[in-house]
């Protein structure tokens, strides 16, 4: 039970003792250790930005008209989260091919001559000819929002002199843009920390500026979150507050809770899902990409939208259907619209989001249901509780069961079982109680022409079927802050930390005051002191400050003055 | 051809790291005389190609019987069920049996622990790690650097699977359709070395232009960074050193090359995890190989037929391999489980597959296949209880005549790190030894080397 | 982004009817109806019965001599007065005659006088299209006359369909259920979204298998066929009923132990997976199974108007339509004048009409108010809410004709 204890372990608080047969459970959570002091500024994390920041950033930046037809890499989950996981990724070969390609085509395509009137904010003296002037001019604009803080001179100069190369100036201006585009401050948000006036370290403005952006937005700060940056109100708690407050009032809101949402409930695993297609025929690529879809629109509809308790999320009978869904659902869809509100009636025993096509589907075989997998993901997802891997050595003959029968016949062999019972007495049970929804996730009451049982116990409480489970996740305390300790995880990309355990406690207690509204919560955590917690990694050590670090407003325009 | 510069550095690194007794790659005089496939036809050996294979869920191998395991050993071993789909071309395979991952006190993280010890030489201490770079890297860094890629990673089944890893936490990724695989050897970039008509083109020269201004901030950047953050900078910079390579060699002529034929354009992608889709996968993509292998895009390759913990399935039924592989009862009366072995002949049939294509191209009087070693392997012996014992692997390919194939070898317990450095060993890599703690070995199974 | 329309709770008005299942009451209604069930056709075709055990043309009981064989093509054009040297440089692949842009004009100029003998089939000598001479078809007895007509494959007397008598052995027609190439080749077009016909059967008692008052009605639908992932058809999607000025079929009878019997009733036109888009069917009747799986199967037959079926074939290109389905095409049109067994005008009156039955295939599906806002309740007519429909005039077949077969009627 070695793995067993290590994920309790490393799960601390919130991994309840559900799974662990041992009881081992950490519950002194010590208070973080005061602010380490610094002489300068250290680099404190590089993570790679993920396809939606890179076409949010690319969008907000030049256009939406912009394309960006490139492959990303795949990303990978780590405590329950991407943005966990990516942390550690870098890009391979194969991957830099996809960005260099990605970044031609965008300069191509900024740099057109149908729009470099619009796009370039000068006009070069000679276009035959290459200009530093209004190079410099394009790459600091342009450049600023990239790379989500105003370049250095060098930077710059490095550019200027690939800008030189080009056959003319358009063309030049073109391999610079393409170059800051492939750059690592592009592609990495490289986080900054810096010592505040009494030496104590903090994330510099532009960290904090980005933090709070991708986060709420899943995008680089905006003009006027770098203007706050610049100006050090983010350094101050009343500037963080009101340009928290603004992200948070905005629109765009939905940009980032979908984002957070879609790492959260696993939607990448949609990416290569299949099923075999005589069982479940109704299965296409339309179908997945609309359930996709309805989970998220579900989500932003009732969390932003209509800003809705999170716990309702999993005992709402409403959702969105476009036509190939309701044909899945076997209800009729009644719009004119591409997307329609629905809701299900009381007796289709759906409930919430564990009974969507997304759950239902992702966490099932290609051929049938899977109530171990779907009981295993619901624990992970919505408790942080993982499920160790069974047992190396687990004797499977005592498992043995004839081909025959329900699969809850099959599972209670599991569960009766002592080298599997611990694990499969906590997913099962759950899983078993959604078994009226096969594969693809339509409602089905028979399984070989016997009736199914989806009675199940759960923390001693005996249910019936997905509402059950619904009602169970809406009910217990430790789903809303499973959610706390997500949100945070994912705005700050770090692995799970026991030394947390204080801070997620008292924000899920505010959550929970609040009334379990998303969107504030989002701002809760972003104001928070915590979120903007310097770690130092290891072997980071500041470089002394160098006389030109950062091209100001003054060099930039005594050398524009100069190139004239 | 000139993608067969010798890179005498790491050669000489070689000599000195291990001195190893191991076919260093220096063309031999005979060599340069043979016309008639050994060599090209300006005298340079043919390049020796290196290929991992891996696919899910191991062989069945009972404590009652076997599926796999042939009885006899040497040369002119028997055709076991399993290994139906080689039968044709057994004599350019050798198999290995009784070898074992050992895990020195490690858990076995099941469907992990023991594909991470052939790869990259111990068992790791979590799952989807690992504690040292893949075995197919440092062969790629002794063979693959004058190639267009340094090495080329598939996987068959849909989903970007790959063991081949540099670092041991970042995976390469792979092309996961065939159509992508055909676009990125044969689209854009591709040199056909028998266009009358090349000429450099002078926007590639530009192209490099805009990597030296990332490369130029190199120190600036890394500067004040952690140890994590700067071996992933040094990632990054790497793939940055590989695009270059690429434009640098579409600035030089390619040497004509008259069995380079751009293959036919694979039809629209099938998507699915049924066995059938994936053997279909693995057959277009082999086929796309080969080709590339002959045009000289790359000389190492990695291709993931299903993962560990196989998701594949036959056509129409419910049950997945990996569910049948634990759930399904022993055939009392035959010793083993009938549907998962079925499944394993299946999934072994696209091995079969994927060396048959490599066999029917031709360079010379030899084929694609004997100038390659490929290392085929599996993450466990027998399935049903994850065993690390007896994991099955295949060496197929004459790796240039180098390989003495066409052997069955049976050890009790051996490390399996023994075959991988074998591997590297026929590729040519200058490697003396390989592995950790308990599965460290300089000691390559001597039976197979000419 | 997101619509921030309220959520309507849309379940009152919906509840009750299922794609292809019973029709609780819904509370409230003023018009009580008992049930109903709504369909799509998923394949439908002019019923053939194949007498042969295999293959497409092999002879069988319905044609001994097999399909149809091809003419000498040269032969017949010497026949029509060219010389051999003429014939075949008609027939010369090399020709610009045989251009796929512009058909074979010259293969036309046969008749008498070198008249076009698309246009005027009665130019034409008759070489003849062998007729069915087979004793058993599918379809339905459609003058209550067990005693003329065919044998059904069951048994039952009184077939009437001299459609079938007259072009059964024709290529184009010929083969086992959905492999015959005229119906293959209209069903694709079907599916892959030319046109889309929903069926809603309702009735007013309380068990749907055994009802005395069942209606049936056919209407075009403005949602596409969606296809699954094995080819076929997919259930239990939603189509919004398409009102159309003319093609609309209502059929009115009962049920006993699932089967429908019923009559048409009014104006019945059916859109015609056919070359000639448009079917009216005069005497119409129909026999269909709500079957346990769902689905709707069986026939629907009328006598039907058959000069119509004759331009629709030669509209579109009847020179290709020879050659591929080995026919003259004036052979078709005898044999349609000859058989054809039915004057609206009375017994005296020219047979202008043929018996002729549909097989029908459909499966569950939603079928929802032209608006989209309501599942339909029962069936009624939708015509006066159409749009004027373009006038049927030829050059209309011919466009559908083409669209549908994309000028390949294999």
């Amino acid at each position: 039970m070695t793995k067993l204890v290590q994920g309790v372990r490393k799960y601390g608080l919130l991994a309840a003792a559900a799974c662990a047969a041992s009881g081992a459970m950490i519950t002194h959570a010590r208070l973080p250790a005061a602010s380490p002091t610094l002489e300068g500024p250290v680099k404190v994390a590089a993570r790679r930005v993920t396809e939606s920041q890179y076409r949010n950033i690319i969008a907000d930046t030049f256009g939406d008209w912009v394309q960006v037809n490139a492959r990303f890499e795949p990303e990978r989950r780590q405590d329950g989260l991407l943005a966990i996981g990516s942390t550690q990724l870098s890009i391979t070969p194969v991957g830099f091919e996809q960005y260099y390609g990605a970044a031609r085509s965008i300069s191509d395509q900024v740099l057109s001559e149908g729009r470099r009137a619009t796009t370039v904010p000068c006009t070069p003296r000679d276009a035959e000819q290459a200009d530093d002037a209004c190079a410099a001019t394009f790459l600091r604009s342009y450049g600023e929002r990239l790379f989500r803080r105003p370049l250095t001179e060098a930077q710059i100069d490095a550019r200027l002199a690939t800008a030189r190369k080009g056959e003319d100036f358009y063309d030049g201006l073109e391999l610079a843009l393409t170059s800051l585009l492939i750059a690592p401050e592009f592609l990495f948000r490289i986080e900054v920390a810096e010592p505040d006036p009494s030496g104590a370290a903090r994330l510099d403005g532009f960290t904090k500026a980005s933090r709070i952006a991708f986060l709420m937005w899943d995008t680089g700060p905006d003009a006027e979150l770098l203007a706050a940056a610049k100006s050090g109100a983010l350094d101050t708690p009343e500037g963080l507050q009101r340009q928290v407050a603004r992200l948070q009032a905005s629109p765009r809101l939905a940009d980032g809770v979908r984002a957070f949402f879609t790492d959260m409930l696993q939607l990448d695993a949609f990416e290569g899902l299949t099923k075999d297609a005589s069982i479940y025929p109704k299965f296409s690529q339309t179908v997945a990409d609309s359930a996709r879809e309805e989970t998220l629109r579900t989500v932003v509809d009732q969390l932003v939208t209509r800003n809705r308790d999170y716990r309702d999320l999993f005992v709402t009978r409403e959702t969105w259907l476009n036509r190939s869904l309701a044909a899945v659902y076997k209800v009729p869809f009644v719009s004119q619209e591409e997307w329609a509100p629905y809701t299900f009636p009381e007796e289709s025993g759906r409930s919430g989001l564990l009974t969507q096509v997304t759950f239902l589907s992702l966490f099932s075989h290609p051929g049938s249901s899977s109530p171990t997998k779907r009981g295993v993901k619901l624990y992970e997802i919505f408790f942080a509780q993982p499920t160790p891997d069974p047992p190396a050595d687990v004797d499977f003959s005592k498992v043995q069961a004839s081909s025959e029968g329900t699969v809850r016949m099959r599972l209670i062999e599991h569960m009766t079982n002592e080298g599997c019972a611990a694990c499969h007495s906590v997913s099962d049970p759950v899983g078993l109680a959604l078994e009226h929804f096969d594969s693809l996730g339509q409602v089905r009451m028979l399984e070989d022409g016997k009736p199914i049982d989806v009675s199940a116990v759960l923390n001693g409480k005996q249910v019936s079927g997905a509402q059950g489970v619904g009602q169970f996740m809406r009910d217990n305390p430790r789903v809303p802050a499973t959610l706390v300790r997500n949100i945070y995880y994912y705005g700050v990309g770090r692995g799970f930390d026991e030394r947390d355990e204080t801070f997620f406690e008292q924000e899920a207690q505010a959550f929970a005051a609040a009334g379990y509204k998303v969107p504030a919560l989002f701002g809760q955590i972003a104001t928070s002191p915590y979120f903007m917690k310097v770690v130092i990694p290891s072997g980071a050590k500041p470089v002394p400050a160098r006389p030109e670090q950062v091209a100001t407003r003054h060099s930039a325009d005594s050398r524009r003055g100069a190139a004239r | 051809m000139k993608t067969l510069r010798f890179d005498r550095r790491s050669i000489m690194r070689g000599v000195l790291r291990g001195g190893a007794a191991v076919a260093l790659g220096i063309p031999t005089l005979d060599m340069f005389l043979d016309g008639n496939g050994a060599a090209l036809a300006n005298g340079r050996p043919m390049p020796v190609r290196f290929g991992t294979y891996f696919w899910g869920l191991g062989l069945t191998d009972t404590p009652q019987g076997t599926r796999w395991v042939p009885t006899k050993t040497g040369h002119g071993y028997e055709i076991t069920p399993e290994l139906e789909s080689i039968r044709a071309l057994k004599d350019k395979v050798s198999v290995f049996s009784g070898f074992r991952a050992i895990g020195d006190g490690k858990p076995n993280l099941v469907h992990w622990s023991g594909l991470a010890a052939i790869a990259s030489g111990s068992a790791p201490g979590a799952t989807n790690t690992m504690d040292s770079p893949s075995f197919d890297t440092i062969v790629a860094d002794a063979i693959g650097q004058s190639t267009r890629f340094r090495s080329l990673d598939m996987s068959a089944s849909g989903k970007p699977l790959s063991n081949s890893t540099y670092t041991g936490k970042a995976f390469a990724t792979p092309e996961v359709s065939p159509l992508a695989l055909y676009e990125r050897l044969f689209g854009d970039g591709f040199q056909d070395p028998n266009n009358p008509d090349w000429k450099p083109d002078s926007r590639v020269m530009l192209r490099q232009s805009v990597l030296s201004a990332v490369k130029d901030q190199r120190d600036a950047l890394a500067a004040d960074v952690g140890k994590a953050d700067r071996i992933k900078l040094d990632q990054y910079y790497t793939s940055v050193r590989e695009m270059e390579k690429q434009l640098a060699l579409q600035l030089e002529k390619p040497e004509y090359n008259a069995a380079c034929l751009i293959p036919e354009k694979p039809e629209a992608d099938k998507r699915g995890a049924s066995i059938e889709v994936v053997n279909e996968n693995s057959k277009t993509m082999a086929r796309l190989l080969a080709m590339a292998l002959v045009c000289n895009q790359t000389r190492v390759f990695n291709f993931v037929h299903t993962a560990g913990a196989s998701e594949t399935y036959l056509a129409g039924d419910s049950k997945i391999y990996h569910q049948y592989s634990h759930d399904e009862p022993t055939d009392a009366k035959l010793g083993y489980q009938i549907n998962t072995s079925r499944l394993a002949g299946a999934v072994m049939q696209g091995f079969g597959d994927f060396l048959t294509e490599l066999d029917a191209v031709e360079e010379g009087d030899r084929t694609v296949l004997d100038n390659s070693i490929i290392m085929a392997y599996s993450d466990t012996g027998y399935a049903k209880i994850h065993s690390l014992e007896n994991i099955p692997m295949l060496l197929a390919g004459g790796a240039g005549g180098r390989h003495k194939a066409g052997q069955h070898i049976h050890t009790t317990g051996e490390p399996v790190t023994r075959v991988s450095l074998t591997a590297m060993q026929l590729a040519g890599a200058p490697v003396g030894e390989f592995g950790m703690g308990a599965m460290k070995t300089s000691s390559a199974v001597t039976e197979v080397l000419a | 982004m997101i619509g921030r329309r309220p959520i309507a709770v849309l379940t009152a008005a919906l509840s009750g009817i299922a794609a292809g299942g019973v029709l609780a009451e819904p509370a409230g209604a003023p018009e009580t109806v008992g049930w109903t069930r709504t369909y799509v056709i998923e394949w439908y075709e002019p019923a053939m019965y194949y007498g042969a055990d295999g293959g497409v043309i092999s002879p069988g009981t319905d044609c001994p001599g097999g399909t149809h064989p091809s003419p000498d093509w040269v032969k017949v054009l010497m026949d029509a007065g060219y010389t051999r040297e003429e014939a075949e440089w008609l027939r010369n692949p090399a020709n610009p005659t045989r251009s796929a842009v512009h058909g074979q004009p010259g293969m036309a100029f046969r008749g008498k006088d070198r008249a076009n003998v698309y246009d005027f089939p009665a130019t034409a000598t008759e070489a003849g299209l062998t007729p069915v001479s087979g004793t058993i078809a599918r379809g339905l007895d459609l003058d209550d006359d067990p005693q003329t007509g065919f044998t059904s494959p069951d048994g039952g007397k009184g077939v009437d369909n001299n459609f079938y008598k007259a072009l059964g052995c024709w290529k184009t027609y010929r083969g086992p259920p959905r492999m015959s190439s005229g119906a293959q080749g209209q069903n694709d077009g079907m599916r892959e979204g030319a046109w889309t016909i929903v069926v809603v059967v309702s009735g007013s008692g309380a068990d749907p298998m055994n009802d005395e008052n069942v209606e049936v009605g056919f209407f075009h639908s403005r949602d596409k066929i969606v296809r699954d992932a094995m080819g076929n058809v997919a259930r239990d999607y939603t189509f919004r009923i398409k009102p159309h000025e003319r093609q609309e079929a209502i059929f009115r009878g009962e049920t006993r132990d699932g089967v429908i019997t019923a009559r048409g009733v009014g104006n019945v036109v059916l859109r015609n997976p056919g070359a000639d888009p448009e079917l009216p069917l005069l005497g119409s009747r129909l026999e269909l199974e709500m079957a346990p799986d769902g689905r709707l199967t069986g026939l629907i037959g009328g006598y039907r108007p058959w000069l119509p079926v004759y331009k629709g074939w030669i509209a579109g290109r009847g020179a290709v339509i020879e050659v591929l389905t080995w026919v003259e095409m004036p052979d078709v049109w005898y044999a349609l004048r000859r058989y054809a067994d039915y004057s609206p005008s009375g017994p005296g009156g020219e047979k202008s009409y043929i018996s002729f039955a549909l097989t029908v295939d459909a499966i569950p599906a939603f079928v929802m108010e032209p608006d989209g806002a309501r599942q339909v309740a029962r069936v009624k007519s939708y015509r006066v809410q159409a749009a004027p429909a373009a006038q049927r005039t030829d050059a209309a077949i011919a466009r559908a004709h083409t669209h549908l077969t994309g000028g390949n009627v294999e």
